[in-house]
């Protein structure tokens, strides 16, 4: 599933060799009893779970933000709110004057920061505040900051048409949606390979039946701007960011939209597409100069070098960036020359 | 009316003595006071035999055409703002007025040309002129079959608090794809009509769960209303997108001809990653209602999904001409130029985007947008051939 998949690369290589293994499997069997995609992509299907989208969401029995702060409470806009954990489930509470509204919390999607999804009179609301990690505590949601409830129910969460909850869950599980409809007792937090190999599973299965196996895309074929589609699907695409005009600070968060609004993001060139500088396969790389390889793909070829230094690239043209008026910080895809006191391009 | 045509022949009457002038001047200076005085019929009369004398007489014409427009005299109107603007023709005014009377005489398609000129110069247009304009513009282009467009103008007139029976009719039409102005929607369908309209106009206003029920109700009393369950469809893909396939399938097993709905069930099935499903139905869309804005964006976003560049880009910038308000297709063209490696044009479509995106800038109504946007058919054969 990476570059240097061979089977993917050289279809009749990955012939040969099933040809091969099914010539050892008639002499001397058994078959393993269960194939995977860890029986041939073994590094891939090991990491993969353990990164963000591996995770994408805790379900009750493993919320490990609210195990590690059973009570967390925070005042928002003349609103008390009040999430606790007890005998291992989580509640979610916001009380004024007039009564308090408890619903208990299901879903809590995200892996460092966790907004909650909840259910309420047969809706699905998310939750006004958000489990901030680098305050280890509770904040209103992003996207949310401009809105004023006017009763608990407002209070408690902001409403979610069919299509955005089905977006969510899409985004962060895996077997929540099927057929354009909420399949949540099939729910499994975060994404499998599934999700990205379209027809993974049809090819584990078919090879598992000792069948020939159609192959998955090979997302490696992508140039940029597909990629940025691709990706956007959940991260957000330019069209989806553009098309709702969410502008300023908040857009922070839509990576594929800030990449393509960089001077140097090239829609047919592979060094500026996502899995340039990221391997989805493996969690969030953080240090700085990781990424000066993929800057220096381009950069250096042209000999436009940076007057000020030639490492760490992205401590100053992706710099970090709050999200609207939450504690959260993104770094910022818009590549670019930025100089102090510069608005933040929308 | 008949008050105003009273009142009208009485001044006629009183002012007749006066219109005997020896020399131009002393008519212009006549007609100017008859028009101060408000003795309008008069004021009217000496302006005709001014510009009889002088035909290159700008403000002549000017007057004969306003005072005629205020007294109901459409005819009379129209004749002198056709001469007007071939003396001057970048007065959006002008080009207003001349086109709100061919409406009224029932010259439809020069009227709608001349709104659109009127607009297309219009920066300094009263906003109420340019309300009545947009209004009379969109009516005009539903009824050319530019319902996307003509939608766009009359969603601004409603969202300015207008509700009266012929926005709400000419709302109703445009909302069920019907190519028909309010006075020439048939008797037996001005229900439905009404009720389409209504609904629509909830839409617009962000009152959705009356606009639901309302769109509920026209499909409960006119099951097979033609374009209901694209209306319908419409209204739901935004929220429910598999409820809005379900309708749009509903519209296509009653009135298979619909492209409109075609066209809405292929790009709902793209966003669904069903593009095998998808390429049919936008292809025939396409087919069946050709140089058409929504049809070519769909099957060029179908054929961008592909992979099939070419052939999409070209679908897409016909798209674009056609309806260049339409900032999904600016869009679309971006990602499409991006992707086949046109940086340029990608930044350009980029630009244009986010500023029609943030209200920097409306694409302006240019010459083959003039009649909704139809470019001659030898461009479009051209453009989709490459």
């Amino acid at each position: 599933m990476t570059d240097g998949c061979p089977g993917t690369r050289q279809p009749w290589l990955v012939t040969a060799v099933w040809v091969a293994l099914a010539g050892v499997a008639q002499a001397a069997p058994p078959r393993p009893a269960k194939v995977t995609c860890a029986t041939c992509h073994r590094a891939e299907a090991q990491s993969q779970p353990g990164t963000a989208m591996g995770i994408g969401m805790e379900l009750p029995a493993n919320q490990e933000a609210l195990q590690a702060h059973p009570k967390l409470t925070v005042e928002e806009n003349g609103y008390h709110y009040n999430l606790e954990r007890k005998n291992g489930a989580g509640t979610y509470t916001v009380s004024d004057a007039s009564g308090a509204l408890s619903l208990p919390i299901k879903y809590a999607l995200g892996v460092h920061n966790l907004t909650f999804v909840l259910e309420y009179q047969g809706s699905f609301y998310e939750s006004m505040v958000t489990y901030y990690q680098k305050i280890e505590g509770l904040g209103i949601t992003m996207g949310d900051e401009r809105i004023r409830p006017h009763n608990l129910t407002e209070a408690m969460g902001r409403k979610v048409s069919d299509q955005e909850i089905m977006a969510c869950f899409n985004c962060h599980g895996t077997g929540g949606v099927s057929q354009g409809k909420l399949t949540l007792d099939s729910l499994r937090p975060g994404l499998t390979c599934d999700h990205c190999h379209t027809g993974a599973d049809a090819h584990m299965q078919a090879l598992a039946g000792g069948k020939p196996a159609p192959v998955p895309r090979k997302l490696g074929e992508m140039a940029a701007e597909e990629m940025s589609n691709f990706c956007g699907q959940c991260h957000r695409t330019w069209e989806s960011v553009v098309g709702l005009r969410l502008f300023g600070e908040k857009n922070v968060r839509f990576q594929p939209y800030r990449l393509a609004n960089s001077q140097c993001f090239l829609g047919d060139d592979k060094r500026i597409r996502c899995t340039a500088c990221h391997n989805p396969h493996v969690d969030l790389v953080r240090e700085d100069a990781s990424y000066d390889r993929a800057c220096l793909a381009c950069h250096s070829a042209t000999q436009k070098t940076c007057p000020v230094a030639d490492k760490n690239c992205v401590s100053c043209h992706m710099p970090k960036v709050l999200a609207a008026e939450t504690p959260a910080l993104f770094t910022d895809h818009q590549i670019r020359v930025v100089h102090a006191g510069d608005p933040y391009p929308q | 009316m008949l008050r105003a045509l009273i009142l009208a022949a009485v001044l006629w009457t009183i002012a007749a003595p006066g219109l005997r002038a020896a020399t131009f001047d002393e008519l212009a200076a006549q007609a100017a006071a008859a028009r101060r005085a408000n003795h309008i019929p008069e004021a009217i009369e000496l302006y005709r035999q001014g510009v009889q004398l002088r035909a290159s007489w700008m403000e002549g014409w000017w007057f004969l055409g306003t005072l005629s427009y205020a007294t109901y005299q459409y005819s009379g109107c129209e004749s002198a703002f056709d001469a007007f603007v071939k003396l001057d023709d970048k007065r959006a005014l002008a080009w207003s007025l001349l086109g709100l009377c061919e409406f009224e005489t029932g010259k439809y398609d020069p009227a709608l040309d001349h709104l659109r000129q009127g607009l297309a110069l219009g920066k300094d247009l009263p906003p109420e002129v340019e309300a009545g304009v947009r209004f009379h513009y969109g009516l005009l282009l539903s009824r050319a079959g530019f319902f996307d467009q003509g939608k766009r103008e009359l969603e601004r007139y409603a969202r300015g608090g207008a509700h009266e029976p012929m926005l709400i009719e000419g709302l109703g039409l445009n909302a069920l794809h019907q190519p028909l102005l309010p006075k020439e929607a048939p008797a037996e369908r001005v229900d439905a009509v009404m009720q389409a309209g209504t609904a629509a106009r909830f839409w617009i206003l962000g009152e959705n769960d009356k606009a639901e029920a309302g769109f509920q109700e026209l499909l409960r009393d006119y099951p097979a209303v033609a374009g209901g369950h694209y209306l319908y469809g419409t209204y739901l893909s935004y929220a429910r997108p598999e409820d809005a396939m379900a309708e749009f399938r509903r519209e296509l097993e009653l009135n298979p001809a619909n492209a409109d709905a075609g066209a809405m069930l292929a790009l709902l099935l793209v966003y669904a990653n069903d593009l095998p499903g998808a390429l049919p139905y936008a292809r025939k869309a396409a087919a069946e209602r050709p140089a058409y804005a929504l049809t070519e964006y769909v099957y060029g976003k179908v054929l961008l999904a592909m992979g099939d560049l070419r052939p999409a880009i070209a679908r897409l910038e016909t798209a674009e001409r056609l309806d260049p308000a339409a900032l999904e297709y600016h869009m679309a063209l971006a990602g499409a130029y991006s992707w086949a490696g046109r940086h340029e044009d990608a930044r350009r479509e980029r630009r244009l985007s986010m500023d029609m995106a943030t209200g920097a800038k409306r694409p302006e109504l240019n010459a083959q947008s003039a009649r909704g946007g139809a470019p001659p058919p030898e461009t479009i054969d051209k453009t989709i051939k490459q």
